[in-house]
């Protein structure tokens, strides 16, 4: 097996990585519904330990979790930074000509910063621990209603799905063209942008002429298998939601709820003391 | 040209859960005038060790020198060693891309510095050499070539820039048995001038009998054997080991010697066979 990150699923035995994809897919949209709820400080903590909590039963290793942090590093770094200078605030502690730093500014970048970060520590734990097959084949599972109005929906499923088996075949196809072209003396990583460019042709029509022989040749294996579309179609594997997924969803509804409770004071049941205000505004 | 392996080890996508060892500490060495033979199952790295001799696959564990040069060095000059160490991959195929074949094949002597008019001369030498009449195909686009032809023309390209080293990774594989003994009179005509050491990845063991002076057999990653065709498969228990079965020749002569039929001789081809035969026989 190769290491093709746009998978990206990272295979581990865990709790997370057998539940059903069906339920980690809805699971995922109510944490992005959560974490777009979440207002104050204190309920942020309590998403934070959600994540955390999360990444630690899928067994991810945190230089993946910080990997997937990486690539939106400079989003957040440059939202935070325009927050903090326009937001208008009361408390200001500095200004100058439009810009000024206030002490809700701060706050607020602090909040948007870390929605950022959760929303996509959260969705990569779904693209970790579930295999492509597994995203497509849940995908349409839930887009059942839509089959109803005769939208295509196994056809779509089944459109992504190839396409997702072919990312790391032509990935390969790839390396050993470039391969055999460097060996007869290209060269991929000198000159400008234009010597470049053209250096790739020598391994883009090898590759296109390839994918199409492989499009033709699956097709003709489709065809050959008496391959079509009816519904009702047997599945080789059937997703079946089992105590695990119970489990899940019982705990993802808690912190839900616990993050509603904290993002409201306990519905004004609890009055924060004044030195606090900022964990709880 | 001399090779030398030292300790050589590579590690596919390593500290992942897809880490796969494919050599584990090699060493060898490959002298001028070689032809050498690497065998092995499927899996035991061969491709892998090939593609470290002209720097495909960088070092990252251990030492290889060819000539004087070493080129596990970070400073390494590519194009230089690339133009001396010429290979040839196991589906060449996939390599072809412009519109006639005399193009494609100048593509490699262009990007090792020839100019336009010397790179053409050795493009035409390479496709007669190759067996193919340059006036014919020369403006035909490689995508209509057929498959052997296509091999063909892969394999002037790879050899129309004068390596002095050439490696060869299962040159015969799908081509009919006319193409593979045309391939392998072409190794040895290519032997006889320019390109002295030849270094071949082959599962057919009568081809590996006939055209190497040694045999490296890798199982795992790892090195077994580094011998002589001869002593390999005069040595029942190393056969066993390596599954990879016996030249036919040497079977029959197994299957006359399991006869009470003695033979002076390692049969590595049908002629050596026969001569040998005759001479048992007196006639
Ligand atoms: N690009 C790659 N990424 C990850 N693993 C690889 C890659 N290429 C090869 N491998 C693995 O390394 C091992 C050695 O592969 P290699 O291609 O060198 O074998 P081989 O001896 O040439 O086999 P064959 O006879 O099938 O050509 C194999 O187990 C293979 O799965
Ligand atoms: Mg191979």
């Amino acid at each position: 097996m190769r290491d093709i990150t746009l998978g990206q699923y990272y295979p581990a035995d865990s709790f997370t990585h057998k539940l059903d994809p069906r339920v980690k897919l809805v699971l995922v949209i109510a944490f992005i519904v959560m974490v777009f709820l979440v207002k104050n400080l204190i309920a942020y903590a309590a998403v934070i330990l959600c994540v955390v909590l999360g990444t630690l039963i899928s067994r991810i290793p945190i230089s993946k979790v910080l990997k997937s942090i990486k690539t939106i590093i400079f989003l957040v770094l440059f939202t935070a930074v325009l927050n903090l200078l326009f937001y208008k605030g009361d408390t200001v502690l500095w200004s100058w000509w439009r810009i000024s730093v206030s002490l809700e500014g701060i706050l607020f970048s602090i909040k948007m910063a870390l929605r950022l970060i959760l929303l996509v520590m959260g969705t990569t734990l779904l693209t970790y621990t579930t295999t492509p097959t597994g995203l497509t084949d849940g995908m349409e599972s839930l887009m059942y209603p839509l089959k109803l109005i005769k939208v295509p929906t196994h056809d779509i499923a089944v459109i992504m799905s190839i396409a997702l088996r072919f990312i790391p075949i032509l990935s390969e196809e790839v390396d050993k063209i470039m391969m055999a072209q460097k060996a007869r003396g290209a060269s991929f990583d000198t000159g400008g942008i234009v010597k470049r460019a053209k250096a790739l042709l020598p391994v883009l029509i090898p590759l296109f002429v390839s994918a199409f022989r492989r499009a033709d040749e699956l097709a003709l294996a489709l065809d050959a298998r008496c391959y079509n579309a009816t519904p009702n179609r047997t599945r080789y594997q059937i997703m079946k939601p089992t105590y695990r997924d119970l489990i899940a969803v019982a705990g993802t509804a808690a912190f839900i709820v616990l993050v509603v409770a904290l993002n409201m004071n306990f519905w004004g049941a609890y009055v924060p003391s004044e030195s606090l205000w900022w964990l709880f505004s | 040209m001399r090779i030398k392996v030292e300790d050589l080890s590579y590690v596919y996508s390593p500290k992942t859960p897809f880490e796969k060892v494919a050599l584990d500490g090699v060493s060898f060495t490959v002298k001028e005038g070689d032809t050498v033979g690497i065998i092995g199952s499927t899996g035991s790295g061969k491709s892998t060790l090939c593609q470290h001799f002209n720097a495909l696959i960088r070092v990252t564990h251990g030492k290889i020198y060819v000539g004087d040069v070493d080129i596990s060095s970070k400073k390494t000059d590519l194009t230089a060693l690339r133009k001396q160490v010429g290979m040839l991959f196991q589906f060449p195929e996939y390599q072809l891309f412009d519109d006639t074949v005399a193009k494609d094949v100048q593509f490699g002597p262009l990007n090792f510095g020839f100019d336009r008019e010397e790179a053409a001369r050795l493009a035409a030498e390479a496709i007669k050499m190759v067996g193919m009449d340059y006036d014919e195909v020369k403006d035909k686009s490689p995508f209509e070539l057929s498959g052997g032809e296509k091999r063909r023309a892969a394999i002037a390209g790879v050899i129309a820039s004068k390596p002095s080293v050439l490696v060869l990774d299962e040159p015969t594989a799908g081509l009919d048995p006319i193409g593979k003994r045309e391939i392998l009179e072409l190794v040895k005509e290519l032997k006889k001038s320019f390109c002295k050491t030849v270094i071949m990845i082959s599962h057919n063991m009568d081809e590996i009998a006939a055209n190497c002076n040694r045999v490296i057999v890798l199982h795992d990653g790892k090195l077994l054997y580094d011998t002589t065709p001869e002593e390999l498969f005069a040595d029942p228990e190393a056969v066993a080991r390596t599954d990879l079965g016996y030249p036919h020749s040497v079977h029959i002569k197994r299957l006359l010697e399991a006869k009470g039929v003695k033979l002076d001789t390692a049969a590595l081809d049908a002629d050596s066979l026969l001569e040998a035969l005759k001479r048992r026989y007196c006639v």
